[in-house]
């Protein structure tokens, strides 16, 4: 029984000396990394008449934003949106529109589906965050922009545009970089379906589009 | 009997552990509910409109919880749920900043339904926060083989100010402002073991708040 004790004794006392230490220097290393969860609502509005095809390439699905650490103290930042940006777009275009249809190829590489009236394909064009050790502001934030192209289903372009969304979330007690990233990612998807929802019809380019499906009016031609 | 002493230890222990804060409440109200708000309901939401600050979603939870602690014949919708249930229009980009914007809000018919189905007699908006001000003292600690432990002292101040607006969203205006601010100063002995002497600087802003809200949606307070 001392025997076993005193084994026991000297592997603990091991582990402290050598394990511990090293677990606590490789927890310093390594990329910060967020897959970015949430859940994301159905938007309460009036669907627009339209039949949309929507594209997601795979760069968007797999979307994933690096930074390397700049001071060094920092870490370095891996945040994963793809699978939440699919889910948010998926949630939000099926509340918006009477009836939307997934695309497997990119419009105009296969046989196209001609009884829709238009394919939207989303992208983001660039990704920026900024947590409080940066800013020294108690609040962790993310910026997107996003790029659209509404192209016919033969590929053929309608329309392009750029949208930017904005999340923040404040520091909080016991709350991990990760999650509060995290939840401004979330926070940034939000924003992104809301100024899409609340703003896809007053598009300038798509006018015309909106017009010819009797959207939106045509708008009288002011008196010079 | 030692059960007893046990809870009596502890509670002056906790006492004895708590900073001091110290809060004052100003409010403007009109056209108060005398008869409470009967079957109707209020969602109280944080305002997050600032570059630099957001209102604490644990703040308005806390305001919540108080109210609803107290009178539960006052129903208040949760933030998130009310969120969630008129998404996109509550975001922090397409929120309705005065009474009046909830007019054109309603234009929008699923959202007229779905106010009178969750019966929101009022809105409350809250916009602060609480935050660390001045801070001194240091406190190193150490871990080696044999063990490990803290030394030094630390002590912090936190100042919490928070602004609740009441709307009357049946009447589309504004039927009061309450104000609260609260500041406390924390300690941080630290022997082998910190003892943390926190200030609950938050907690007394949410139930100074809470308790002027109280007393103006309740019949019974």
């Amino acid at each position: 029984m001392s025997r076993w004790t005193t084994s026991t004794e000297r592997f603990f006392t091991a582990l402290r000396v050598s394990v511990i230490p090293l677990a606590l220097a490789l927890s310093a290393c390594g990329p910060a990394h967020v897959q970015v969860e949430g859940e994301f609502p159905t938007p309460l509005m009036e669907p627009l008449p339209l039949k949309l095809g929507v594209w997601y390439a795979d760069e968007f699905r797999n979307h994933e934003f690096h930074d390397e650490a700049k001071a060094p103290g920092d870490s370095d930042w891996v945040v994963t949106t793809g699978q939440a940006q699919v889910n948010m777009w998926d949630t939000l275009l099926q509340g918006m529109f009477t009836e939307v249809v997934h695309l497997e190829s990119e419009p105009g590489t296969a046989p196209s589906q001609i009884d829709l009236d238009g394919v939207l394909i989303p992208s983001v064009d660039e990704l920026q965050y900024a947590i409080p050790t940066h800013t020294s502001i108690k609040v962790y934030e993310i910026w997107m922009r996003y790029r659209f192209k509404l192209v016919s289903p033969a590929g053929e372009p309608i329309g392009e545009w750029t949208m930017a969304s904005y999340g923040k979330t404040p520091t909080a007690f016991l709350q991990s970089d990760e999650a509060a990233v995290n939840f401004a990612a979330v926070m940034a998807l939000r924003d992104a379906g809301a100024n899409f929802a609340t703003s896809f019809t007053d598009v300038p380019v798509l006018q015309p589009w909106l017009q010819s499906r009797g959207i939106v009016a045509a708008k009288p031609i002011a008196a010079p | 009997m030692k059960g007893l002493w046990r809870t009596c230890a502890l509670t002056c222990l906790a006492f004895a552990v708590t900073g001091c804060v110290t809060s004052t409440v100003d409010e403007m109200v009109f056209n108060e509910p005398t008869e409470g708000i009967g079957e109707a309901s209020v969602v109280i939401l944080g305002r997050r409109h600032a570059s630099d600050y957001d209102t604490e979603p644990e703040f308005i939870r806390c305001v919540g919880n108080y109210i609803q602690a107290r009178d539960d014949s006052v129903t208040v919708i949760g933030e998130l749920e009310f969120l969630n249930s008129l998404y996109p229009w509550f975001e922090p980009r397409t929120a309705p900043l005065r009474p009046v914007d909830l007019e054109k809000l309603l234009e929008h018919k699923p959202v007229m339904d779905k106010a009178a189905e969750l019966k929101i007699e009022y809105m409350i908006w809250i916009d602060g926060n609480t935050v660390r001000t001045d801070a001194a003292g240091s406190l190193a600690c150490a871990i080696g083989p044999g063990g490990g432990g803290c030394f030094g002292f630390n002590t912090w101040s936190n100042d919490a100010n928070y602004e609740a607006t009441i709307w009357d969203f049946t009447d589309r205006a504004e039927v009061g402002r309450m104000n609260t601010t609260a500041t406390g100063q924390s300690y941080m002995p630290a022997l082998v073991v910190p003892i943390p002497i926190i200030a609950p600087v938050q907690g007394t802003a949410c139930d100074s708040l809470a308790e002027q809200l109280l007393a103006y949606l309740s019949s019974e307070y």
